[in-house]
């Protein structure tokens, strides 16, 4: 089955995968805010993130992940869309949004605008 | 509206009132946006004779019809003022991320009248657009004001989406050299700019937005940028010089064709062996950062492996090694990428602030003035006296603040104004002109003072992508050069960058541009949009006082040949080129455009 692969090292924050998702899911429309895939950024780095399943409650407890002397926010690389996180929500109608592999045979829209590698699509 | 929003901010400091003005469809047809519609709008509105720095000077903000969109390196973000360096119009390009999210906010054109009397920050958050109190920031420097205003918003959600456009010291203490300075380190390259900005007592501008973009033709659209896509994938320039070093890659070719000027553009052979992009791989670890929908990205970041540079370095590109590093005879990578860094913090443009230190060091060359009397020792060579001066002029502090004032200005305060290197005020990009005459004469004819940005010959004189051509040939070069700077108005006014052009043809561009805009435009037209955005920008340049007497590039160029390197005994030949060129735009022999236009 076909799958996303993300490699951050190669990400360059351009956003280009935000404006394709957004382009192919509302017609003739561009809005990150829409876009079921958002880059993040923390320092140095930019981490895409892929709309995953749908919350109605937040997490109680919020996570910190440490890797080397760098803290991160689990949060910002959840993927759930849920009340805590104004991110993949629908800004209009508040439905939540969730990747649906978009393209026939699967070539999602992000990965082929994606020019640096940080987004393939990889059997297995 | 597609690719457009047809709406324009106009926020007053003086009283700190803003209202919303809806733009006219003909306007933006015949203009475009960014570049053009900036350029117009200014034009218009303000008187071509007033001080730079009065409050009556505007400071406008413009994005291009397709920024926002997803058309490729559909990015940039005008700033147009007239700029206190140069006395002309100045129009610089904002890269990063600032330009699309002002589209989303609602607004093609910000437009700042007036000047506040205590430090502000404008913020613009979809239609919320206040004035933050900015004492707190004054002061400080670029990147720390980003880090705190991203602080004090709370919302670290809203923080992460928010992006700033601000001055640094330098601009604050309105010094000719400074520019904008953006996304954290991203320079905007317009000396002058900055004191503008630091005359209005604004520290700097903020802007989030959540609004949708309409595309014409979303499917068209999505295939013509999937070809584009391919198309720069396939040409090695964009896939990989450009991908992997930024501009950096052009100083080792500059080099081979003597274009690299070195100690005040006195000697193109440089006594080194560490140039070139190998020895950017060894000093920096490289890591590429893009434009908003960039498929290039030719910025790179230096990751940390010097701690100097953590979180915030980016890595020198070609005009700082020039202009900071060979022209003033320093070769090492490290200290100019210091340098370079500090421009950022400080908000001084590299070019300029360069140009203004190979000045001092020829003039302590020839002893016009002393170290002593400097109370500082710079010369030809010295990184470390150079880092230590970038810092004093910037916030004014100490002896050095006297070098602040630009090259010319300080040229002409020792009687020896023909050893400032520039034309208008403004120092030359570093390409020396007697080695590539299509850039001379663009330097020379440029209504910013000389850039190469504003009319890049290099594509075809030194990089033969489209044209074969020979740098050192005078024939054609007029032809080429008016279709440069054409072009260049159309791309800047469109929003898009100028470096996929390394790629691709401007006739690529087209179907990009009607599919997103729903027009039928086709090559010739926007060129033509193009020339006439020139036109208006000259026009306004001549009722500031400038004539054909500044279409020249200083003395030395004509006089003394090149005395080393592969480029040795050229001089430049920009006067014979000068009529033809002339005749090319239909302009008279004084170089004066018809007004009507």
């Amino acid at each position: 089955m076909p799958r996303i692969k993300i490699d951050h090292t190669k990400c360059t924050g351009c956003r280009h995968c935000e404006a394709a998702c957004s382009l192919n899911h509302v017609a003739n429309t561009v809005n990150p805010r829409r876009a079921r895939i958002r880059v993040m950024r923390d320092g140095n780095r930019y981490y895409p993130v892929i709309a995953g399943p749908f919350v109605d409650a937040a997490c109680t407890s919020k996570q910190y992940i440490v890797i080397g002397d760098q803290t991160y926010d689990m949060c910002a690389f959840c993927r759930a869309s849920c009340p805590q996180k104004p991110y993949f929500i629908e800004a209009e109608t508040g439905i939540p949004l969730k990747c649906d592999f978009c393209g026939i045979p699967p070539s999602p829209s992000c990965v082929r605008w994606c020019n640096t590698g940080a987004l393939e699509l990889v059997e297995d | 509206m597609n690719g457009w929003i047809g709406r324009c901010l106009r926020v007053n400091l003086t009283d700190g009132k803003h209202q919303v003005e809806k733009l006219d469809t003909d306007l933006l047809e015949k203009y475009l946006g960014g570049r053009g519609l900036g350029v117009k709008i200014f034009a218009d509105e303000v008187d071509p004779n007033i001080d730079p720095l009065s409050p009556e000077n505007k400071l406008i903000f413009c994005s291009g019809p397709l920024v926002g969109t997803g058309a490729i390196t559909g990015a940039s973000c005008n700033v147009i003022t007239k700029s206190s360096l140069t006395q002309t119009l100045a129009c610089a390009k904002m890269r990063g991320h600032f330009g699309a999210e002002l589209k989303y906010a609602g607004f093609d054109i910000v437009i700042i009248e007036g000047q506040s009397e205590a430090p502000v920050i404008l913020s613009i958050k979809d239609d919320k657009v206040k004035l933050i109190p900015g004492l707190e920031y004054w002061g400080r420097s670029t990147a720390e004001t980003e880090e705190l205003f991203k602080k004090n918003l709370d919302d670290p959600w809203i923080a992460r989406e928010t992006y700033l456009v601000s001055i640094g010291p330098a601009g604050e203490k309105l010094l000719p050299l400074a520019n904008l300075v953006n996304d954290r380190f991203l320079s905007v390259g317009g000396a002058g700019i900055g004191a503008v900005m630091g005359a209005k007592n604004l520290k700097a501008v903020a802007v989030k937005g959540q609004h949708s973009l309409q595309v014409a033709d979303g499917s068209r659209f999505v295939r013509v940028i999937n070809t584009l896509i391919n198309k720069l994938n396939s040409a090695p320039l964009t896939s990989q010089s450009m991908s992997q070093w930024g501009t950096a890659f052009l100083v080792g070719l500059c080099y081979q064709k003597g274009i690299l000027p070195r100690n005040n553009f006195r000697s193109t052979s440089q006594p080194l062996k560490n140039i070139g992009t190998e020895a950017l791989n060894s000093a920096f670890a490289l890591r590429g950062r893009g434009c908003f929908a960039c498929p290039i990205a030719c910025i790179k970041k230096a990751d940390v492996k010097y701690s100097v540079f953590e979180g915030k370095g980016m890595v020198p590109t070609y005009l700082a090694i020039g202009s900071l590093g060979f022209n003033c005879g320093i070769s090492d990578l490290s200290a100019i990428g210091v340098m370079s860094m500090l421009c950022g913090e400080m908000g001084l443009d590299p070019v300029a602030t360069g140009g203004n230190f190979a000045t001092v060091m020829e003039l302590v060359e020839k002893k016009a003035v002393t170290p002593e009397e400097l109370k500082i020792d710079i010369s030809f060579g010295n990184a470390d006296s150079m880092i230590e001066a970038i810092r004093l002029i910037s916030t004014k502090k100490g002896y050095a603040r006297r070098l602040g004032q630009g090259g010319m200005a300080i040229s002409e305060s020792f009687n020896m104004p023909e050893i400032f290197m520039g034309v208008k005020g403004l120092s030359l990009a570093p390409f020396d002109p007697r080695a590539i005459q299509g850039m001379g004469l663009h330097f020379a004819t440029c209504n910013y003072g000389p850039h190469h940005l504003y009319g890049y010959t290099f594509i075809d004189e030194l990089l033969n992508v489209h044209e074969n051509l020979d740098p050192l040939e005078t024939q054609g070069k007029a032809s080429l050069v008016k279709r440069y700077q054409d072009t260049s108005a159309v791309v800047d006014s469109l929003g898009l960058c100028n470096w996929p052009l390394m790629g691709l043809k401007f006739n690529n561009y087209v179907p990009m541009v009607n599919s997103c805009l729903g027009t039928n435009y086709k090559a010739d037209d926007l060129l033509s949009i193009g020339e006439r955005i020139w036109n208006i920008e000259r026009i306004y340049n001549m009722k500031a006082g400038f004539n054909m007497g500044h279409d020249t590039l200083p003395e030395r160029f004509f006089k003394e040949p090149i005395p080393d390197g592969p480029a040795e005994g050229q001089i430049s030949h920009v006067k014979e080129m000068l009529p033809e060129y002339y005749q090319l735009r239909g302009w008279s022999e004084q170089g004066e455009p018809g007004l009507e236009e």
